[in-house]
């Protein structure tokens, strides 16, 4: 660790978004870059709402800690391949310079009063994103929707212990179809060097849809080149459910609820099929915007059947996607819900 | 590998320690506190100052690992 400069950030006050792009739901992630703010890559993932390291490893710090310094060695040598890894042009430089923070918070912790309430947390830049899209009446893209994918949405489990070495390839998926193998590790993509899983993560959140990804990939001591193809809704794959900011989405489209994808179980006993929608409500907000559906009758364990006449079979993220694309503010939408075996109809308002 | 033979330790005190910390009875404002007090006192690191991080690693010619941590 003496070989680097260590700065620890707890803030997103005053963050630089023009060089700070990351995943904003991660509670911990960190960024390799030289002085002159040139970003060797980054380390730090999460898709699990409660086991925050489940995704990552000391053993995957360590390595890419090593591949760190070793870029900084070669470097400016190789600037030229480290140009995918450097921040996108962005509209706001500051969290704050998004309308929807403007004026709320100053630029460092207020130490010596309340603290915890001066923090602006990082998840609010996303948040903060999202909301231009709502308040200009505007669907929200799925490449703001679906952040930061995780490699898997290409069909790849990658080794958390490692930087980008691959322990699993889905059946169908781009990556077999690629022809990456288990135990493929995966030095470059889109020409970037890899550290981490997260480096692989920004390729895949820049990437187009459709996009074409080419890899080089150690095989046996063989490099070899591979390209994986992602469809154009590739995006749609991933899992927001754990996401902080994915409470706001509820707030938006769901007035606060928690909906979860009835088990087959509770289908038999619901008598429903497999093939229809029955999102059970797990939870109901209590207070503001997020009590909305509370105040428009919705019940805990309510099962939603029909939503805006959709009642083919989605996950709560999936009906997520359908309602911020299609639906704006001010809208009301007809429910349909299945309570103690009788259906009622109500109304939901979108925010 | 020598340049990185502490990683484990610092990795575990970034990403634990605060899960540590909420077995006692502190609450938010205590662990922010505590996050600034602890980390400053263990001498390695800069504390939320990006441009003085920055400007040493100017100086020294090292490159920056910044940690960006979410307390409370």
């Amino acid at each position: 660790m003496d070989k680097f400069v260590c700065v620890r950030l707890v803030q997103a006050n005053a963050l630089d978004l023009a060089l700070f792009q990351f995943d904003y739901d991660l509670t911990f992630a960190v960024f390799f870059l030289n002085a002159d703010k040139t970003i060797y890559g980054r380390f730090g993932s999460r898709s699990d709402r409660k086991e925050a390291a489940k995704d990552i490893s000391m053993e995957g710090f360590r390595k890419a800690l090593t591949a760190a310094l070793d870029l900084h060695k070669h470097y400016p040598a190789n600037k030229a391949s480290l140009a995918g890894k450097q921040p996108r042009s962005t509209r706001f430089k500051t969290p704050e310079d998004f309308p929807s923070l403007a004026g709320k918070y100053k630029p460092t912790l207020d130490y010596e009063g309340k603290v915890v309430q001066s923090c602006l947390h990082c998840h609010q830049v996303r948040d903060a994103e999202r909301r231009c899209f709502r308040d200009d009446q505007k669907p929200i893209p799925d490449a703001v929707l679906y952040p930061y994918p995780m490699p898997n949405v290409a069909g790849l489990s990658l080794d958390r212990k490692e930087k980008a070495k691959v322990t699993g390839v889905a059946a169908g998926s781009p990556a077999e179809k690629a022809g990456v193998k288990v135990g493929d590790q995966i030095l470059s993509l889109e020409g970037q060097p890899l550290l981490s899983i997260a480096d692989v993560q920004w390729v895949l959140h820049n990437a187009g849809e459709p996009a074409t990804l080419n890899a080089q990939i150690l095989r046996k001591r063989r490099r070899i080149k591979l390209a994986l193809d992602l469809a154009s809704d590739w995006r749609r794959q991933s899992d927001i459910a754990w996401r902080t900011t994915t409470w706001d989405l509820r707030r938006m489209v769901a007035g606060g609820m928690v909906l979860q994808d009835s088990t087959a179980g509770e289908r038999r006993a619901a008598r429903l099929p497999e093939n229809t929608l029955a999102l059970r409500v797990n939870h109901l907000g209590e207070y503001g915007d997020h009590a909305v559906a509370k105040r428009a009758g919705f019940k805990k364990d309510d099962i939603l059947v029909s939503v805006d006449g959709q009642n083919s079979r989605l996950a709560e993220s999936e009906l997520f996607r359908y309602l911020l694309q299609r639906k704006m503010p001010g809208e009301k939408i007809p429910v349909t819900v299945l309570r103690n075996g009788e259906r009622m109809n109500l109304e939901l308002l979108m925010q | 590998m020598s340049a990185v033979k502490k990683p484990s330790i610092v990795f575990a005190g970034l990403l634990f320690l605060d899960v540590a910390s909420l077995t006692a009875a502190e609450d938010r404002k205590e662990r922010v506190l505590n996050d600034r007090k602890e980390v400053e006192a263990s001498g390695n690191w800069i504390y939320n100052d990006l441009s003085k991080g920055l400007a040493e690693a100017a100086r020294t010619g090292k490159p920056l690992l910044v940690v960006i941590r979410c307390i409370p």
